[in-house]
């Protein structure tokens, strides 16, 4: 069994070799049983390859994820196209079910950080919120905007759609009016910025079919600028920040004092922030217990792996402590209400307790995650002793 | 007999000539790589908070001036080499070099602590008496100083052996092969070797052979049938802390070239010898200066002031005590670090902390977190999350930032969680204790919750 896995691992790498970027034909080890795996990397203490993980990563999880998202963005910004040239009830209808499905793609895509992403703010233009009302309202009136800049960043992605599809009016028939008077311009800066978002998103998806992709899974040393560790640190940021944080964090109120039910995701379309934030626990658990994008049924090497191989001889393994945690969060955002602002507002307590169950695993993943892997969290240089 | 060694044994200042050279020299190097690294602006003057030594806080840096205090010291390192106005390089060196050092405790480290020993100890040895631009410059010259002038310096480097080598007397360092295990697994990307670094078996050799090593290497530098094949030891061993552990800078080349004051009065005026003949080559197209150098100079007695021998008792009998200073306290050492730091406790362990702050309204009973990347570069973040006296020290920090915003009543509190040395993360802080009452001093620290472990050892 030992070697059949090895073979695989080395069948697997010379299918990448030879066929990178072609996700559809890749094959991935599949893992039956997860204790002959742990069995393995105790018996050999030098075997974890870290360079089939990276490239699972790449590959499997979020090459395919991107697609994936892109795929879905494209439908929405045919149901813009149809909603602007038809605004009516069936259509504003379509076009939100389509919105939630593209919103709910893009929570398995906005950790990955890395790249071309960071460069161009990708995750700050896609998903920044609360949005900036007054901004957008702004850009619409004026009709002289330029959605790179950074002032714009809060007016478009998700939040700016978010409020275009659901707040710019209480009822939804007074929103159709206002997209089918054309002069208010209101369907032209869905299209524009619905457009932005496609554009960003070939960009940073090319980046991962074409030589990054190459040089991101040969990058297997720890330094700070090699892919594991940026990886990581994307991961264990994303989970602390645009998880934790800004999810949950902030509209409970962590960090101000009081609770500011305005900063949840989603805010105008209210009843959408609890499944966005399952979305997103799924893509956490996934990527740490190294689950394909398109398969939920294969599994590969992933840092839940990387983990017990450097733990080979404990008993209590840290990842399943985190996987604990992990489900221990979910299991307090299942008690949430849908509408989060209802629940902050009838009970806040819930919220906060939620908060503390996810915040327990940002000490694993920040301090013994990265202790274990003797991963650095940031890129002070100095030296040591 | 300690009379008469301290009263009548003399010996040649050639070695202390060259230690002055090479330490000099070094720190010329050190100086340098510092400034291009950028580390005066990233540690000195970006923080808008500094880290304090207890009865230090009245340090400063001075902005963009730091940069000044550098170059003063980079142009005493220059004196100290040629031996030129020696006295006031090596003071200058020994005062501007320290006190960089006191700006800010984050970036503590046990060899730049070594180099302002040395350089103190310098300051009261006649090391440019000899083959020096100020031995020149007086046409005088020594031939003998009190051996235990030289034999002061060799004590210095023993201890520092010495001590670093019992402190890895200890359960985690040589039955649990830690911290090694964790730094030398992460060293997988090592050519050739990287592989082997995986191996539990040689994390248990480095662990156990770094402690003989550091225990046994002073005896042996000093006997002198084993001295040449201890120095070869010297060499490889810091050779090897440099591959495995890059960032530890110039430390592994101040050890090695230091080792060299243990070699005989021979050795030392062979090399002064040839930097001789090249100083006479160098300046062969002036007279002026050659005949200088070749001029003949009186021999003089060596008179030692009154005063550097009681100094120098002195400060080994601080040496001495000062890392058992930790037995004053309660609790686990490498837990609470009470009494950690200026002990030659080098490399025993990793830490890795979480520590946030919460500021309590006490009246209102609101609260809320505090970002600490607002307050502290990711560096000092990463050293105040496991190191009790700068948490304190932050959080006396945050209360005033927040009272002066107009705030009241406030209390803070923390959540902190440290694991050590690849055990479990458990909480630091005791998270009821609100610490802007609590006051910095030498006593224990209550307030950190003891190790739920238990380690043996010195």
């Amino acid at each position: 069994m030992k070697k059949l896995i090895y073979l695989k691992l080395v069948i697997l790498s010379l299918i990448f070799q030879g066929c990178s970027g072609d996700s559809d034909t890749i094959e991935i080890i599949e893992k039956t049983d997860q204790s002959n795996v742990s069995e393995n990397n105790s018996k050999s203490t030098n075997e974890f390859d870290r360079s089939s993980m990276l490239t699972f990563w790449a590959d499997s999880i979020i090459l395919p994820s991107m697609i994936g998202f892109e795929n879905e963005l494209n439908v929405f910004n045919e149901y813009v196209e149809n909603f602007t040239a038809n605004p009516n009830a069936n259509n504003l209808t379509l076009l939100r079910d389509q919105w939630l499905t593209t919103y709910k793609n893009w929570q398995y895509v906005e950790m990955f950080d890395l790249g071309i992403a960071e460069e161009i703010y990708f995750k700050n233009r896609m998903n920044i919120f609360p949005a900036n009302v007054q901004r957008i309202e702004s850009n619409i009136s004026n009709q002289e905007f330029n959605l790179d800049e950074s002032a714009n960043f809060a007016a478009q992605g998700f939040t700016a759609l978010d409020y275009l599809l659901f707040g710019v009016e209480q009822e939804d028939d007074v929103i159709l009016t206002k997209y089918s008077d054309t002069s208010s311009n209101y369907g032209d800066y869905l299209i524009q910025v619905t457009a932005k978002m496609q554009e960003l998103t070939v960009l940073v998806k090319a980046q991962w079919e074409g030589d990054y992709r190459d040089s991101f899974v040969q990058s297997t040393e720890n330094t700070a600028t090699s892919s594991i560790n940026m990886m990581l640190n994307d991961f264990v940021y994303y989970y602390e920040k645009g998880y934790r944080a800004n999810k949950f964090g902030i509209p409970a109120g962590v960090f101000s004092g009081g609770p500011l039910p305005n900063t949840i995701e989603a805010y105008h379309g209210e009843i959408y922030s609890k499944i966005l934030s399952l979305e997103a626990t799924n893509a956490i658990e996934n990527f740490f217990n190294g689950v394909a994008y398109n398969d939920p049924e294969t599994l590969g090497p992933s840092i839940k792996d990387y983990l017990d191989f450097v733990e080979s001889d404990t008993a209590e393994k840290l990842s399943e402590r985190i996987n604990e945690k992990l489900q221990g969060g979910r299991i307090k955002i299942n008690e949430l209400n849908t509408s989060f602002i209802k629940q902050i507002e009838e009970n806040n307590t819930l919220m906060l307790l939620t908060y503390d169950a996810i915040q327990s695993a940002v000490i694993l993943f920040k301090v013994d995650m990265l202790q274990k892997l003797n991963v650095s969290v940031d890129y002070a240089d100095a030296d040591g002793d | 007999m300690l009379r008469s060694y301290l009263n009548n044994s003399k010996i040649h200042p050639a070695p202390l000539a060259v230690f002055r050279i090479l330490f000099g020299s070094m720190m010329l190097i050190a100086l340098i790589r510092f400034w291009v690294n950028g580390w005066i602006h990233t540690l000195y003057i970006e923080p808008e908070f500094h880290f304090k030594y207890y009865g230090f806080s009245w340090v400063t840096d001075f902005g963009n001036y730091t940069y000044l205090l550098y170059l003063i010291c980079i142009i005493a390192a220059l004196g100290i080499i040629l031996g030129y106005r020696y006295r006031l390089s090596i003071f200058l060196f020994f005062l501007l070099f320290t006190y960089t050092e006191l700006i800010d405790k984050t970036t503590y480290l046990n060899h730049y602590y070594f180099t302002s020993c040395i350089a103190f100890l310098l300051c009261f040895l006649p090391a440019a008496h000899y083959f020096s631009l100020d031995a020149l410059k007086k046409k005088k010259t020594i031939e003998a100083i009190p051996s235990w002038m030289i034999d002061g310096i060799k004590l210095f480097l023993c201890i520092v052996y010495f001590y670093a080598g019992i402190a890895k007397i200890n359960s985690d360092w040589l039955i649990e092969a830690q911290p090694l295990s964790i730094w030398l697994t992460s060293k997988y990307d090592i050519p050739l070797i990287g592989e082997l670094l995986e191996y539990k078996w040689i994390h248990y050799t480095a662990s156990w052979s770094g402690m003989l090593y550091d225990v046994f290497i002073p005896f042996f530098l000093l006997y002198p049938k084993t001295r040449k094949i201890a120095f070869l030891f010297v060499f490889l061993f810091h050779i090897m802390t440099k591959i495995f552990f890059p960032s530890i800078g110039m430390f592994p080349f101040i050890m090695i070239f230091g080792a060299t004051i243990f070699f005989d009065v021979k050795w030392h005026k062979n090399i002064l010898g040839h930097l001789h003949d090249l100083g006479v080559k160098l300046t062969q197209k002036f007279d002026f200066l050659k005949s200088k150098l070749t001029s003949k100079k009186t021999i003089v007695l060596f008179e030692p002031k009154k005063h550097v021998l009681p100094i120098f008792i002195t400060f080994f009998f601080i040496q001495l005590l000062l890392p058992f200073r930790y037995f004053a306290y309660p609790g686990e050492l490498f837990w609470n670090e009470q009494g950690y730091r200026f002990s030659w406790r080098v490399m025993l362990i990793e830490k890795k902390g979480y520590t946030t702050f919460k500021i309590k309204d006490s009246v209102s009973q609101r609260t809320f977190y505090v970002d600490n990347t607002d307050f502290l570069t990711p560096f000092q973040e990463r050293q105040m999350s496991f190191q009790p006296d700068f948490i304190l020290e932050y959080a006396h920090y945050l209360a005033d930032h927040f009272e002066n915003q107009g705030h009241q009543n406030i209390q803070v509190f923390t959540d902190s969680f440290v694991a050590l040395n690849g055990r479990p993360s458990q909480q630091f802080i005791d998270p009821n204790t609100d610490l802007s009452k609590e006051i910095e001093s030498f006593k224990h620290k209550k307030w950190v919750l003891p190790l739920e472990d238990e380690i043996y050892g010195l």
